[in-house]
């Protein structure tokens, strides 16, 4: 790549960074050019060096991360280590790959106004900019709620007001989708879409990358341990990466997989439909006599051998529910049976030895110096005695792929790495009844393919339960379909039998995907749903 | 991600008062109250409480919780410093006295001869009475004052922007912690931890709570740290910053702020003027006691 040009938004050549406690450079002879109203699309696996890049670019690299760097970044012309915070972030707006841990301010006008008050703004002009910002994101009916109450989606738009009311040039998007039901995504990305359109230079890190080729990138830069692996148009970017690596239209690569050969995968856990595990009675549930009803007379069975998808929008009582089988929320009205005992009867702690239960956070249960303690805590608990939690350790280190870091503090590991501990943490127990919340977010398409490969086809579950946005990872791995809706079951069954109907799909912000379609289209010859790789071969 | 105190508007008169006037009448009504240790001045700053209380609408379901945690704090360091070390208050109380019980214990090989006079026992009533009426004067601030104005009242009150907007997160992080503290509470009881079944010596007990210890604590470091970040990518601290709310004084808050100074100085006049308001023994507790 040649000299800089100045008019240029971003213009990035021979980045190197290295981290001040790391060995080695996360970021490794990066050159680009990102011009106005670009879309460029940054993908790569956990740790590529992505979120570095952007801090490279929006100052918080030297200002609260130290460390080497070499090579330039500027903007519009001037060198980023030059300038000032408030110059740069009036040029630069970042969003943060969790809105919640972007938010200061306590209610949608005050997070709104921050940067333009801390600008010194005339109070008029920001009333002025605020009101003009959630009107172009269709959210002014927001501006005097309080931050913490709103939905993932909503607050996704929020922290993006935040940004654009400093009415930025260039747009940095770190995974803004991780935590967003697909309806609320697909709003998300039409609205990056329209602000690159409007002249918005935008960097949107992102592993769902199959859901932003749908938008049109203008281009695409993957990244593979700080280096990058390819940079080019999207149509390029389909035929230089290995499928498994990164997730690609369904029609991609059922065509690809033709050619390779038929993957193995024959799921442990089979339904059997006769012993009843978990039932919810007529449950009601409300956290407060003054709140609306969270869960509304749900009725639902858990039975041996089912591999339960929890499919809803953000806040339409996924977690609520789960919570319930494990007897941390007890019904206001009706009743939960797990295992034919009442959950009022038992304490957390005896549920927990049937059922295993994965909370969405990680970082609030990780406390031990090392994994492997981490991971015996859960067992020990039990009472499991020593040699069988040393086994156990050994055999959930080895399903998530992190035998290595066996004694390595957990609080020092990647998001990713921390989320497949507290899975591993969870396995150790050897419950009966395995249950996640959002197993897959924030991680990249690889790893989660192997752990989620490796526990189902692992025997010594009777059930799995997982909460999920993606729908793929539902086509892929399970047996049985749950739909919430509002606080009430609006679907319950096969694959085959939910997904045909699209319209209860969306009512339940569920998007349909080209893997299902690709499923739908081929039902009449396979009679299941099935991940593209298998597909590919089943209809051969 | 920073949680607010549970506010909802009430259309109370307390409300309508300017959070400035409200903070001022507060400290001085403080200052006031703690230049007594008679029990009978106490109950009149108990009454005065118990009316801002009324005033403000809030339900006993809404601070019961609160009221139990300071009733048992209370009563717990009166308990203990005034009943059996004398300690904390005004040296009458430590000598002498007229004698309801006295014991010989022995703890860890150690004499304690803690000796209960009417003298301690009025005093540790007194000093409930005084630090009830401390926590009902502070404990209704989150429950009334609109969140949004808290980092812009101390901004006017002339606190430079840093300290001011630190205020505001500061208020914040108390609720957050309890959210994140219940979170971490429901994840490892999921694991089979039984916080009820804290078992061995101190240092064992203290070792068994780091599964709830740990994890708090560093989400609350990470997440001070994501917010500095946050602040610091919208140029946080970079000039004099304009705060999008106004506050504006009425008459009211000029009368009762007027009013919170006529207390304080008719307070330091009566205990150092008069030399009225030390600590206190009524004559039939001594009579009963046999003195």
């Amino acid at each position: 790549m040649g000299p800089c040009d100045n008019a240029l938004p971003l213009c990035v050549r021979e980045l190197t960074f290295r981290y001040r406690i790391r060995e080695q450079p996360a970021l490794r002879n990066l050159s680009l050019d990102l011009h106005q109203g670009e879309l460029m699309l940054v993908a790569g696996t956990s740790g590529c060096g992505k979120t570095t890049l952007m801090r490279c670019i929006n100052g918080l690299i030297p200002r609260s991360y130290r460390g080497e760097q070499s090579g330039s970044i500027r903007i519009f012309g001037e060198d980023v280590r030059g300038m000032s915070m408030a110059w740069l972030s009036q040029k630069v707006g970042t969003l943060l790959q969790d809105p919640e841990r972007q938010i200061v301010g306590s209610y949608v006008l005050n997070e709104v106004a921050f940067g333009l008050e801390n600008l010194a703004v005339p109070r008029h002009e920001i009333l002025a900019r605020v009101d003009e910002t959630l009107d172009f994101l269709g959210i002014l009916k927001l501006r005097d709620r309080e931050t913490f109450s709103l939905s993932g989606g909503e607050k996704q738009k929020v922290a993006l007001a935040g940004a654009l009311a400093m009415r930025p040039q260039i747009l940095l998007l770190d995974e803004p989708l991780a935590s967003l039901d697909s309806a609320s995504a697909q709003d998300a990305l039409a609205l990056f879409r329209r602000l690159a359109d409007s002249g918005v230079a935008i960097m949107l890190v992102e592993h769902r990358v199959e859901d932003v080729l749908r938008i049109g990138p203008d281009t695409v830069l993957y990244l593979r341990d700080g280096e990058p692996a390819y940079f080019g148009d999207a149509e390029g970017m389909m035929q230089a990466l290995d499928y498994h690596e990164v997730k690609l239209p369904a029609p991609v690569v059922f065509e690809r997989a033709k050619a390779q050969p038929a993957p193995r995968f024959e799921a442990a856990v089979k339904p059997d439909g006769q012993e009843t595990l978990v039932s919810f009675d007529h449950v009601i549930f409300r956290y407060d006599p003054a709140l609306p009803d969270v869960l509304r007379d749900v009725n639902f069975t858990i039975r041996k051998g089912d591999v339960v998808a929890m499919l809803g929008a953000n806040g339409a009582g996924k977690t609520t529910l789960v919570k319930h089988a494990l007897g941390l929320l007890k019904p206001t009205e009706g009743r939960v049976l797990l295992e034919g005992r009442d959950t009022r009867e038992l304490s957390v702690a005896q549920a927990a030895r049937t059922v295993g239960y994965v909370f969405q956070s990680p970082s609030q249960m990780l406390f031990a110096p090392t994994v492997s303690e981490e991971l015996a805590f859960g067992p020990r608990n039990l009472g499991h005695d020593r040699e069988q939690v040393r086994r156990d350790v050994v055999w959930a280190l080895d399903v998530v792929n992190m035998r290595d870091y066996a004694d390595s503090p957990p609080l020092a590991l990647s998001f990713g790495q921390q989320k497949r501990i507290s899975i591993a943490a969870v396995l150790a127990m050897r419950s009966r009844i395995l249950m996640m919340d959002e197993p897959t977010a924030g991680q990249d398409y690889w790893n989660y393919t192997a752990f989620m490969d490796a526990i189902l086809q692992m025997p010594g579950f009777d059930a799995v339960i997982f909460i999920t946005h993606d729908l793929d990872l539902a086509i892929s791995y399970a047996n049985r379909i749950v739909l919430v809706s509002d606080g009430q079951i609006a679907a319950d069954g096969s694959p085959a039998e939910v997904f045909v109907d699209e319209t209860l799909l969306l009512r339940c912000r569920v998007v349909p995907t080209s893997l299902l379609k690709l499923n739908t289209e081929k039902l009449p010859v396979t009679g299941t749903f099935m991940r593209a790789e298998l597909l590919a071969h089943a209809v051969a | 991600m920073l949680v607010t105190w549970r506010y909802r508007p009430r259309g109370s008169v307390i409300e309508k008062v300017d959070p400035r006037a409200r903070w001022i009448y507060s400290f001085m009504v403080l200052l006031s109250l703690t230049q007594f240790w008679d029990i009978r001045f106490l109950l009149c700053f108990l009454g005065v409480v118990l009316v801002q209380y009324a005033l403000a609408r809030v339900t006993w379901a809404e601070t019961r919780r609160g009221w139990t945690f300071i009733l048992i704090f209370a009563v717990g360091i009166v308990a203990l410093n005034t009943l059996f070390t004398g300690r904390g208050g005004p040296g009458e109380v430590l000598q002498g006295g007229h004698v309801l019980w006295r014991t010989d214990w022995r703890v860890l090989g150690l004499a304690i001869h803690p000796t209960i006079t009417v003298e301690r026992v009025w005093f540790a009533v007194s000093q409930i009475v005084r630090m009830v009426s401390i926590s009902g004067l502070f404990l209704i601030i989150p429950y009334t004052m609109n969140p949004r104005h808290y980092g812009v009242t101390f901004r006017s009150m002339g606190v430079p922007d840093r300290f001011a907007f630190s205020m505001d997160l500061a208020f914040r992080f108390v609720p957050t912690l309890a959210r994140d503290f219940n979170t971490t509470l429901d994840a490892q009881k999921a694991r089979g931890y039984e916080v009820e079944k804290l078992e061995g010596g101190l240092i064992a007990q203290i070792r068994k709570m780091a599964p709830l210890v740990v994890p708090v604590t560093m989400n609350a470091i990470l997440s001070g740290e994501e917010i500095t970040n946050a602040m610091d990518l919208r140029c946080f601290g970079t000039r004099l910053r304009t705060w999008v709310h106004e506050l504006h004084y009425r008459r009211m808050d000029y009368v009762l702020m007027g009013a919170s100074v006529v207390v304080l100085v008719a307070s330091l006049v009566v205990r150092y003027g008069l030399k009225i308001g030390t600590f206190w023994v009524p004559g039939w507790a001594l009579a009963w006691a046999g003195g």
